[in-house]
């Protein structure tokens, strides 16, 4: 017998949940009631509760329902998708060597890995994380089969997806309580995680075969990019903020008007430092020099993100630093930060999802093609000169993606750290 | 007092690590300056690479397909330079230069050593950019596309048209001076590049105007390219040429020789499949000289490029002459009628002056 049997049958009888008997409270025994009458009731509260509001609920769902009406009828009859799927190859990975997909294949099996078993370490995947694993193998299968017989394309996504359950479940097994074990584990992946940019480069360029600096580009561009400069934000931001905050004016004043200095012009204008002034100080390629130019660009954000959560903090936080003896750098190390990075937590992850997204700009300024530059070629293919709006879904859906993912891993973070419960 | 101390020695320390920086910095410099400025020939050897600036949105000029690789009559450029200096017509990087707004950029930055991307020789460019220009590889100029079922033949039937056109470009002020001479009202419909395309095709404007050669091209890619007529008229001269850098003749001339020796191969009739052949048994000193090699157990004629003397022969071999670049790349969309009938009004001005055309190759000695 199933709960909701149960509560159909037994209305005062004590519900079982979990396997313990729980006895509800007088109270609460109004939900124990027939679901058709718990749902009439639900819907006259909220929905129809007098004229005015049944009005306010017609009208909302004519509203909601005609815009449903039209994305579906846009999806499924009027757009002209095989301007996606004819063109996939270009959108997703440009002009990456023919031949070296397997380096791609083995670079997505290693971050579904990590993806699984940080998850498992230290949260859980809940109903609706599931249903988004679920709902997106199946669109990345649908991208990978559609048409054509990339039967070894298809298998590399099973290996990833099973890799990311094997990483999340042997996660999982590791105790949840502070131990040896636990210390190992997440030593081992911490550093992992900590080295995953410089590792999936290297799996993708490394040794002969690999894939020169130049034919990086599509999605896979936007899908570098992002990271390194995330991650590099985060490395320039913490001293920067540490540095502002310092007693020692000079320091202060420098990292003062590097945040102001940068933060004062936008995105585009730093492009073109990547193109004109970094050539002659750093060389490099060009895609070297814009990760240097993304990170520079979100150090100085991160910085004032950390900035607030340093000042966040209690004086006397320092002060009982002080008075057990420890000296400052320990005191940042060991009680500061800590606190400061947690309270940072959602500004920090707000400023990674607004430079996943301004990866698009970079086709503007530099020539990099990434996802939009690539859908510029593509619908300059003859057959698909009209199909503009339905690449541009398209790419308008890949960047969703991974905004929705970083949201979702945020809040999670936010959980497990107890952010906003302290 | 402590805190002034401390404040002092850290600006004392941040002063010299500055200078430091500096002084690394000019280094630096110093050792990149022949990069990028005076002698790309060198840095393209040192390189390996050719690092080229076309379009990749163009169809027949320069376009990415959709398994990733650049294709058009630009890009046999490039490789052909490629193989001229490298010995290797697949060492180029395609960069992409779509963007008009920035072509010139890249090129100023080094980011690229040559520009070849439907660029229009100007005065104003070659004078006031950081960039010049050498032989114009392909004359075209701004023409007009109609449906089929148009009655417009000519700017003449055009009286209150609506006038597809790009937004800020040279374009749209011929368009005006047109007009204002021929006294007609007309509603210009402006926008980008595809939105006036777009237009054009739902019939929002009677006419579209653009560089003839990019209305063909883009006509030429339709489902349905007998729905549309291109033309004959040209209100504009529009020569599209390879650019390069200011203050670098070396590598310019080797550019400006590349197009000028593939325009003189077509008119001596030296093929990518006869080249060869040609080469070790030429049959007269013009085409030895143009391929660098000996006549009659003669000296090789070095002409003193910054590039040994067969590097036309390297580039025939690797794309072709002219007219076979022509027909491999456009082929009938922008039809190139070379006649021998210099009377003949239909003949391309793609053509050698002896076959109707304007493409005067200079000769090589």
């Amino acid at each position: 017998m199933t709960e909701s049997e149960e509560r159909l049958t037994s209305t005062t009888a004590p519900t079982e949940r979990h396997g313990q008997k729980v006895v509800l409270p007088p109270h609460r025994q109004r939900a124990a009631r027939p679901y058709q009458v718990r749902a009439a009731n639900w819907l006259r509260i909220n929905l129809f509760a007098s004229w005015d509001r049944t009005l306010l609920t017609v009208i909302s769902f004519a509203i909601l329902g005609s815009v449903i009406a039209f994305v579906v009828w846009f999806v499924m009859s009027y757009a002209n998708w095989n301007v996606v799927t004819d063109n996939r190859r270009l959108l997703l990975i440009g002009s990456f060597p023919h031949g070296a997909e397997w380096r791609l294949w083995v670079g997505l099996c290693f971050v579904f890995t990590l993806a699984g078993a940080s998850y498992g370490m230290w949260s859980k995947l809940g109903l609706r994380d599931g249903l988004f694993i679920v709902i997106g193998s199946a669109f990345a299968l649908f991208m990978i089969l559609h048409e054509t017989s990339q039967a070894w394309a298809a298998l590399w996504f099973g290996v990833a997806v099973v890799l990311l359950s094997v990483g999340y479940l042997l996660c999982r097994l590791v105790p949840r309580e502070e131990g040896p074990t636990r210390r190992v584990a997440t030593r081992v992946l911490g550093l992992l995680l900590a080295l995953s940019v410089p590792i999936v480069f290297a799996l993708l360029m490394a040794g002969p075969g690999g894939a020169d600096a130049n034919e990086l580009s599509g999605y896979l561009l936007n899908l570098l990019l992002a990271p390194a400069g995330i991650a590099g934000g985060i490395l320039v931001g913490i001293p920067l903020a540490l540095g502002r905050a310092s007693s020692l004016k000079a320091i202060s004043w420098t990292c003062t008007a590097y945040i102001e200095v940068v933060r004062g012009a936008p995105l585009i204008g730093w492009l073109f430092v990547a193109l004109f002034i970094l050539s002659d100080i750093i060389g490099g390629d060009l895609i070297v020099r814009t990760m240097v130019v993304l990170a520079i660009f979100t150090g100085a954000y991160m910085a004032e993100y950390i900035r607030g959560g340093l000042q966040a903090l209690p004086r006397g936080q320092y002060e009982a630093g002080h008075a057990v003896g420890l000296p400052h750098w320990r005191t940042m190390q060991l009680i500061i930060l800590p606190q400061a990075l947690r309270i940072s937590i959602p500004p920090i992850v707000g400023q990674a999802i607004a430079l996943w997204k301004d990866t698009a700009l970079i086709s503007i300024i530099l020539p990099l093609r990434e996802l939009v530059g690539s859908s510029r070629s593509a619908i300059a293919q003859g057959e698909f000169i009209t199909a503009r709006i339905e690449v541009y879904v398209f790419a308008a859906v890949m960047f969703w993606i991974v905004a929705f993912v970083m949201s979702r891993v945020s809040q999670r973070i936010e959980r497990s750290l107890g952010v906003g419960q302290r | 007092m402590k805190t002034l101390r401390y404040g002092l020695l850290t600006a004392m320390v941040l002063a010299v690590v500055a200078m430091v920086a500096i002084a690394c910095g000019d280094d630096e410099s110093g050792d990149s300056s022949g990069e990028g400025r005076g002698d790309t020939i060198q840095t393209i050897k040192d390189r390996g690479e050719l690092k080229c600036g076309v379009k990749q949105t163009q169809p027949l000029f320069g376009f990415k397909e959709a398994d990733g690789s650049v294709v058009g009559f630009d890009v046999e450029f490039c490789k052909a330079l490629a193989a001229a200096v490298l010995n290797d017509a697949s060492k180029v990087e395609f960069v992409d230069a779509s963007n008009a707004a920035t072509r010139f950029e890249l090129l100023a930055s080094g980011e690229i050593d040559v520009l070849i991307r439907t660029t229009t020789i100007t005065a104003e460019r070659d004078a006031g950019r950081a960039v010049d220009f050498a032989q114009t590889t392909f004359y075209t100029g701004q023409g007009f596309a109609v449906h089929a079922d148009s009655a417009i033949q000519s700017t003449a039937d055009m009286e209150g048209a609506t006038i597809c056109v790009q937004s800020g470009t040279t374009t749209e002020q011929n368009l005006d001076d047109h007009f204002t001479e021929l006294g007609f009202d007309y509603t210009p419909l402006g926008g980008e590049d595809a939105e006036t395309q777009d237009a054009f095709l739902a019939r929002r404007c009677d006419v579209w105007t653009a560089d003839q050669s990019n209305l063909a091209s883009r006509i030429s890619a339709f489902d349905n390219p007998s729905d549309f007529r291109v033309l004959g008229q040209i209100i504009s001269k529009e020569p599209l040429a390879p650019g390069v850098r200011d203050y670098d003749s070396e590598w310019k001339d080797v550019v400006n020789w590349i197009v000028h020796g593939l325009i003189y191969a077509e008119e001596l009739g030296v093929t990518k499949a006869n080249v060869g052949q040609m080469a070790s048994n030429p049959p007269n000193t013009t085409i030895a000289r143009l391929l660098g090699v000996a006549y009659e157990g003669g000296a090789v004629a070095d002409l003193g490029f910054g590039v040994d003397p067969q590097f036309l022969q390297r580039a025939i071999a690797a794309v072709g002459n002219y007219g076979e670049i022509y027909t491999q790349e456009i082929g009938n969309n922008i039809p190139r009628a070379c006649t021998l009938n210099a009377l003949a009004i239909d003949a391309s001005v793609d053509c050698p002056p002896g076959k109707g055309g304007i493409l005067y190759a200079l000769p090589y000695r």
